[in-house]
């Protein structure tokens, strides 16, 4: 009965507008339609402000922490050997290793990903049987949904987190669940919110609600902000949780081979007060990168990384922690290699004789 | 909320699903990535650093 009533429906309108699109709706939904204008028109004028993206807020920092050498840096002895297999879809294994660390214990580690257009999987094993997996899969242009776990053979060390993202044009949403329970709904969420607001400034927060046990519970709040140039060469960012914790950053692009970043964390509780500021640059050469990076609480740090052929990088890492006395020095080599031939990687035939 | 025996079920049924990923992951990268990469690799270049 529906059915036939739309194509009848369908039928007049095509006759009104043959070379439409089809925008025909049932007709239960017209008394809605003064609400539907008004979102349009509130979407049209959303539109017409033209916001920029304001990056997500995983990625509030992402600048200052690709400056800084804080993620990057190592001790004692590594080497990564990693094989692609396959360009499209992209397929690679990696092998490290690492030994002679101060902190951590030798271990070897097997990696592998895959990769198309929609489907992202990542999966880690070491020696010790401990598996780390990630998965996203990306629904549509503006939907993505991330998984990623960790599991082991000691109890207490698995940890599951399922996350969500939706970009929108001039906002993101991002909701996750950590080791969520089925049973008692213990775990821990956060859902945050970036905003662009003007062509530079966007503002957002982040909620944390924490249920380690059914009947306890506890959130927090806190709140971001972002300041972009308008030609995007400098970054300033700062978040803040009421009880007292204050992380600003500010990142500059000085020119197309130096970036410098700074980085302030404020603790200002009434039990505890403490600051750490970190000041740090990066020189991305042809073939060589260099981060160095000193910080208030006495350390000072350096990384090359040089590659002597695009296959073939040798890193050298170092920190002096000052007000300790102790030093740490790593040694890094990165092999790529590929059972490809040029051609099948995409790359122009090389001529013979060079 | 649900009863004790079907909450014992879920935690059972998880801790299944845990394992089966656990001891699964690696070996579905590598089937999946093995059987779609272009061209094809040969098992051993998959396996061994140094070949």
């Amino acid at each position: 009965m529906a059915t036939a009533d739309s194509t009848g429906k369908d039928a007049i309108f095509d006759s009104y507008a043959p070379s439409a699109p089809l925008t025909t709706k049932p007709s239960y939904w017209i008394p809605l339609s003064p609400f539907n204008d008004m979102y349009d028109r509130f979407s049209q004028w959303r539109a017409d402000l033209g916001l920029p993206h304001p990056g997500t807020v995983e990625n509030l920092q992402k600048e200052v922490k690709s400056t800084h050498l804080s993620n990057f840096i190592f001790d004692g002895a590594r080497a990564d050997l990693t094989k692609s297999l396959s360009m499209n879809p992209l397929f690679q294994v990696t092998h490290s290793f690492a030994l002679g660390s101060q902190t951590a214990p030798s271990s070897y580690n097997f990696g592998a990903i895959f990769a198309n257009q929609n489907i992202f999987l990542q999966g880690g094993v070491d020696h010790d049987g401990n598996v780390n997996a990630r998965f996203n899969q990306g629904w549509s242009a503006q939907n993505v949904t991330k998984f990623q776990a960790q599991f082991s053979n000691q109890p207490g060390h698995n940890m599951i987190q399922i996350e969500h993202d939706y970009t929108g044009s001039d906002f993101s949403l991002n909701g996750k669940a950590l080791n969520p329970s089925p049973t008692d709904l213990t775990g821990i969420y956060v859902g945050s919110y970036l905003q662009s607001f003007t062509k530079n400034i966007a503002l957002g927060l982040e909620t944390v609600f924490q249920r380690p046990s059914p009947d306890l519970a506890d959130t927090t709040t806190s709140f971001l902000a972002k300041y972009t140039a308008d030609d995007k060469n400098w970054i300033a960012t700062a978040q803040v949780q009421p009880a007292g914790i204050v992380q600003a950053t500010y990142w500059q692009k000085l020119s197309e081979k130096l970036e410098v970043a700074a980085d302030l964390q404020l603790l200002a509780m009434p039990t505890r007060r403490d600051a750490v500021t970190t000041l740090g640059a990066k020189y991305d050469l042809r073939l060589a990168s260099f981060k160095a990076q000193v910080d208030s609480t006495g350390k000072v740090s350096a990384l090359l990384e040089q590659r002597f052929t695009p296959a073939f990088a040798f890193l050298i890492a170092g920190e002096i922690d000052h007000f300790k006395n102790s030093a740490k020095v790593g040694v890094g080599v990165m092999i790529e290699s590929s059972t490809l031939t040029p051609e099948e990687m995409g790359l122009p035939p090389q001529p013979y004789g060079i | 909320m649900p009863s004790e025996e079907t909450k014992e079920r879920i935690t059972k049924a998880v801790e299944i699903g845990r394992t089966i990923l656990h001891y699964g992951w690696i070996p579905l990268i590598i089937y999946v990535g093995f059987t779609r990469s272009n061209p094809q690799p040969s098992l051993i270049k998959l396996v061994s650093p140094l070949a």
